[in-house]
C-alpha cells in the first residue's frame, strides 16, 4: 500500500506541552524580544492557518485576508473611540469580518468559483480606498489616511497581548484539529478531490465552501484586531496591504499546503525571514516574492511535506485530478 | 398506472451546432428496471447527465415521482433520492474506500458518523469491498473502482439508481457476481436505469430496454426483441469499428 | 470621453481575457505585466529620448520574449502540481514586479510625456485630449488586427481550438504547451501596447498595476469572457460608467466606483451583462 501524503496524524500531547511551555514564558524572564518575535509568530500562524483552510481544504485561493484583517483592526480602534472596552472590540471584529464575508461571499462565489481569486484580490483595495475616504468619528486630525489609534491599547502589559495572541493562535489550530476531523473536514475532503462526485453525494459544495470562507474570515479578524492592539494604531494602506497575503501565503507554502502542520513550521520560517530582511527594506518583498514562486515550483508540497515523504520511506504516489472547478 | 418514478418527456440538448439529445421521452416504473443502449456517442451519457442537473436541457420536462426536477443542483438530485455512477468512476482519491462511502451516507443520507461507518461497513460487505477498506482510493484498481462507485451511491440510499456502465472491463467469470448485486439491488425496492455495453448483463438485469442513436430513440422494448429489430442492428453495424 | 477611455481599457483586458480563455486561469500579475510595458517605455523615453509609441517596435518584442518565457518555464510546469499552483505563482511574479519597479523606478508617480501628450482636438465643441483619441483608435486596430490573426494563422486557429476544447485540440495534434506559451506571449504583446497607452494617459506608480488589473477585470465580468467584441463593449461601459461615476460622485471616488460596478455587476448578473 502507498502512503496517503494527506492522511491525518498526531497527538495532542505535543501540542499542550507546546502551549504550555510558551505561556510559561514570560513568567520565567524570556527577553522581551523573544516575546515579540513569538507574538508575530502567534498572529502568523493563525492567519496561516486560516489561509490553509480556504486554499489547502477548500480549494479557495483566498487574496482577500488583508481585508478581514483591516476590518477586525478598524473595528477595535473604532469600538474604542465610542468607548467600548476592547475585549467587545476583539468580539466585534470577529463579528464583523465574518459579516463583511458573507456580504462578499455573493459575488466572489459566482461562476463557480472561476473568479475567486480576482474578486477576492479586489476587495482589499477597496476597502483601502474606503477608508482613504471615511472619517466616521474623531476630529480633522484622525480617520482617513491618518488612521485612528486604539485607545487604551497603551495600558495594557506587553504580556497580557502575548498571552491574549497565545489563545487566539492555539485556538486555530484546535479549531483546524476539530473541522479536519469531523463531517465538515470529510466533506471538504471529498469536494477538493472530486467536486462533482461530492455534489452527486449530496453535498452542497457551495454551502460547505461558504461556512469556510466565513469561518474563516472570523478567526483573521480576531488575529487582526489582536495585532493591531499591540500595535496600538491602524491606517489604511498598512492594514488593508496585500503584504498580509504574501506573508500568510509563505507561511503555509514553505510549510505544506493541505497539511495541518504546514502553517506552523512555516510560520517559524515566515517570522526568521522577516527579521533578517527587515534591513532590505523594500527588497524584502521581492524576495518573499521570489521565495514563493521557487518553492511552488520546487517543492509544492512544502518542507512537511517533503520530510513526510522522506519518513515513509516509500515514494507515494500521487496521481495529479484532472482539473475540474477552479477556484 | 402508478406514477412513473422517473418520466423523460420530450428532452432535446444541443452543444453548438449538434443535437446530442432529439425530443427524448421514456418513462420507468416504480421497481422496473430499464436498460439504456446505444453506440458510442449516442448521447446516453449526455441523457443521465441532463437527468442530474449537470446539463440544462434546451427543451422538455423530467420528472421524479410526478414533480419536475429540471434545474436542481446535484446535491439536490441526490437528496430526492435519485443516485448516479459515473462511467469512469470518479472516487474521492486521498480517502479510503471505507470514508468514500462514508461521506455519501452523512451527506447524501443525513446520517450520524456512527450510523454512517456502521452503513458503509454493511455496504462494502456486500459489494465484496471489505478486504479494501482501508485502501486509499487512489491505490486501488479499476474493477475494484467500479465496485466502489456502486457503494458510494448506495450510501446515499437511492430510489432510483442510474448506473453508467458497470460491467465494462469484467472478466467472463466476474459478471456473475456484479449480476448478483444488481438483483440485490432491485430487490431492495430500487429502480434502475442501467447504461451497459456489455450484452449479458443486459439481457439478464433488465425488464426493458431502450436504444438510443445519435440522441433519438430507435427501439424500445424487452430484451430479446429490440436485440432482432433491424433498426438496432443497423446502428450497431453501421458504426465504424 | 468614457468611451474613449473604454476603448483603453478593453485593451487592457483582452490579453487577461485570451489568458483566461485558453488556459481558465486569471492571470492576477496582468496588470503588473502591462505596468512593465509601461515603464519600459518611461526609460526608454528617459535614457535615449524615445518616443514612447515607437518604443513599441523595441517594447512587444521584449514582452513577447517575457511572455513565452514565463509560461514556458513557470506557469506550464504550474499546471502540472495542482489547481491552485498556478494562481500563487501569478501572485508571486505581481508581488515581485511590484517591488522590483520600486527599486528601480522609485515610488513616485511618473507619466510618459511627449510633446503631443498636451494637445486636443475638439469634436462637437468637447475638448477631448488628442491621446485620448489615439487610444481608441490603437484599440479598435488592435481589436481588428487580433480577430484576423485568430481567423488567419495557424497559431490563431490553434489558440482558438485550445480555447475551445483542450481535449480535442490535443487529438488535433496540436501541442497544448506550446499553444499556451504563444497565447500567453500574445496576451504580453497586447499588454505592451495597452501599457504605453495607459502611460499616456494617466500617470502610474509601481502599485498600478493592481487597478490595470482591476480595470482589465472589471472589462471582462461586464463584456462576459473570452470574445473580443464582447470585451470592446464591456471596455466602453466600463469607461462611460466610470467617468460619470467620477462625475456624480466626484473623481476622488472615482476608482472606488469603478471597484464597485465590477462587484455589483459580478453579483447581479456572473456571465456579464452581454453574456449569454
Amino acid at each position: 500500500m502507498k502512503v496517503n501524503p494527506f492522511r491525518l496524524r498526531g497527538g495532542l500531547a505535543p501540542l499542550l506541552i507546546a502551549t504550555v511551555l510558551l505561556a510559561l514564558f514570560p513568567l520565567i524572564g524570556v527577553p522581551q524580544n523573544w516575546l515579540l518575535y513569538l507574538f508575530l509568530f502567534f498572529i502568523y500562524l493563525a492567519l496561516a492557518n486560516m489561509w490553509n483552510w480556504l486554499a489547502g481544504y477548500c480549494g479557495l485561493i483566498s487574496l482577500c485576508q488583508p481585508a478581514f484583517i483591516g476590518i477586525g483592526g478598524y473595528t477595535l480602534a473604532l469600538m474604542t473611540w465610542v468607548g467600548l472596552p476592547i475585549w467587545q472590540g476583539l468580539i466585534a471584529g470577529a463579528i464583523i469580518a465574518a459579516l463583511f464575508a458573507v456580504i462578499i461571499s455573493i459575488p466572489v462565489f459566482r461562476l463557480s468559483g472561476i473568479y475567486f481569486a480576482v474578486g477576492t484580490l479586489i476587495v482589499p483595495e477597496l476597502l483601502r480606498l474606503f477608508f482613504l475616504n471615511w472619517r466616521p468619528v474623531g476630529g480633522l486630525l484622525y480617520g482617513k489616511g491618518a488612521g485612528y489609534a486604539v485607545k487604551g491599547a497603551t495600558t495594557i502589559p506587553a504580556t497580557d497581548i502575548y498571552w491574549l495572541t497565545l489563545i487566539i493562535c492555539i485556538g486555530s489550530v484546535l479549531m483546524m484539529r476539530f473541522i479536519l476531523r469531523s463531517n465538515l473536514g470529510l466533506g471538504l475532503a471529498a469536494i477538493r478531490d472530486n467536486a462533482s462526485s461530492a455534489a452527486s453525494s449530496g453535498i452542497n459544495v457551495f454551502k460547505l465552501k461558504f461556512y469556510s470562507f466565513v469561518g474563516s474570515a472570523a478567526i483573521t479578524g480576531l488575529a487582526g484586531a489582536a495585532f493591531y492592539i499591540q500595535q496600538g494604531f491602524i491606517e489604511p494602506t498598512s492594514a488593508f496591504n496585500v503584504r498580509w497575503t504574501m506573508v500568510l501565503m509563505l507561511a503555509t507554502v514553505i510549510g505544506g499546503v493541505r497539511l495541518e502542520e504546514g502553517p506552523a513550521v512555516g510560520a517559524i520560517i515566515v517570522v526568521f525571514l522577516h527579521f533578517l530582511l527587515a534591513r532590505y527594506g523594500g527588497v524584502s518583498l521581492l524576495i518573499q516574492g521570489v521565495i514563493l514562486v521557487f518553492i511552488m515550483l520546487i517543492a509544492p508540497q512544502g518542507i512537511m511535506g517533503s520530510v513526510r515523504r522522506a519518513l515513509s520511506h516509500r515514494t507515494p504516489h500521487l496521481r495529479r485530478q484532472p482539473a475540474r472547478t477552479r477556484g | 398506472m402508478e406514477t412513473p418514478v422517473l418520466s423523460v418527456a420530450g428532452v432535446t440538448k444541443h452543444f453548438g451546432g449538434l443535437t446530442a439529445v432529439k425530443n427524448f421521452s421514456f418513462d420507468v416504473q416504480p421497481g422496473e428496471a430499464i436498460g439504456l443502449m446505444g453506440p458510442n456517442g449516442a448521447g446516453k451519457t449526455t441523457l443521465v447527465n441532463i437527468i442530474y442537473g449537470i446539463y440544462k436541457p434546451d427543451s422538455g420536462k423530467i420528472r421524479f415521482r410526478g414533480s419536475n426536477i429540471g434545474g436542481l443542483s446535484p446535491h439536490r438530485i441526490c437528496h430526492l433520492g435519485i443516485a448516479r455512477t459515473y462511467q469512469i468512476p470518479q472516487p474521492f482519491a486521498t480517502l479510503t474506500a471505507l470514508q468514500n462511502i462514508i461521506v455519501a451516507a452523512i451527506y447524501g443520507r443525513g446520517l450520524s458518523r456512527p450510523d454512517a461507518e456502521k452503513t458503509a461497513h454493511e455496504i462494502l460487505e456486500q459489494l465484496d469491498l471489505s478486504p479494501k477498506k482501508n485502501t486509499v482510493t487512489l491505490d486501488m484498481d479499476e474493477v475494484a473502482l467500479k465496485r466502489l462507485e456502486l457503494a458510494r451511491v448506495l450510501a446515499t440510499r437511492p430510489s432510483l439508481l442510474l448506473i453508467d456502465e458497470v460491467a465494462a472491463g469484467l472478466t467472463e467469470e466476474e459478471l456473475p457476481r456484479i449480476l448478483e448485486i444488481l438483483r440485490n439491488i432491485r430487490q431492495a425496492g430500487v429502480t434502475i436505469l442501467l447504461i451497459e455495453h456489455v450484452m449479458k448483463v443486459m439481457t439478464e438485469a433488465v425488464d426493458r430496454i431502450i436504444v438510443m442513436d445519435r440522441g433519438e430513440k430507435i427501439a424500445e422494448g424487452n430484451p430479446g426483441d429490440v436485440m432482432k429489430d433491424r433498426k438496432v442492428i443497423e446502428a450497431y453495424l453501421g458504426e465504424p469499428e | 470621453m468614457g468611451i474613449l477611455l473604454g476603448g483603453l481599457y478593453s485593451l487592457v483586458a483582452l490579453g487577461l481575457s485570451l489568458v483566461f480563455g485558453v488556459m481558465k486561469l486569471i492571470n492576477v500579475a496582468h496588470g503588473d505585466l502591462v505596468l512593465m510595458s509601461t515603464y519600459l517605455a518611461f526609460s526608454m523615453m528617459t535614457s535615449f529620448g524615445l518616443d514612447p509609441i515607437l518604443s513599441l517596435v523595441i517594447g512587444m518584442p521584449v514582452m513577447f520574449v517575457i511572455g513565452f518565457a514565463i509560461q514556458r518555464y513557470l506557469l506550464n510546469r504550474a499546471f502540472k502540481i495542482s489547481m491552485e499552483a498556478p494562481l500563487i505563482i501569478a501572485f508571486g511574479i505581481s508581488i515581485i514586479l511590484q517591488n522590483f519597479y520600486q527599486i528601480v523606478w522609485t515610488p513616485l508617480s511618473r507619466g510618459l510625456t511627449p510633446s503631443y501628450a498636451m494637445l486636443s482636438f475638439s469634436i462637437g465643441g468637447l475638448n477631448v485630449p488628442l491621446v485620448y483619441g489615439l487610444d481608441f483608435a490603437v484599440s479598435l486596430i488592435v481589436m481588428l488586427a487580433l480577430r484576423e490573426f485568430m481567423k488567419r494563422t495557424y497559431v490563431g486557429q490553434a489558440i482558438n481550438a485550445a480555447s475551445q476544447d483542450r481535449g480535442a485540440a490535443q487529438l488535433m495534434g496540436i501541442n497544448a504547451n506550446r499553444v499556451y506559451a504563444f497565447a500567453f506571449a500574445i496576451a504580453m504583446v497586447l499588454a505592451a501596447i495597452a501599457g504605453v497607452f495607459l502611460g499616456l494617459t494617466f500617470p502610474f506608480t509601481p502599485q498600478s498595476g493592481v487597478s490595470f488589473l482591476i480595470i482589465a477585470f472589471g472589462v471582462v465580468v461586464l463584456g462576459g469572457l473570452g470574445s473580443i467584441a464582447g470585451t470592446f463593449i464591456g471596455g466602453l461601459v466600463m469607461g462611460l460608467a466610470q467617468t460619470l461615476g467620477g462625475y456624480f460622485i466626484g473623481t476622488g471616488a472615482q476608482m472606488f466606483v469603478a471597484y464597485l460596478i465590477v462587484f455589483i455587476v459580478l453579483g447581479v448578473r456572473p456571465q456579464g451583462i452581454f453574456g449569454r
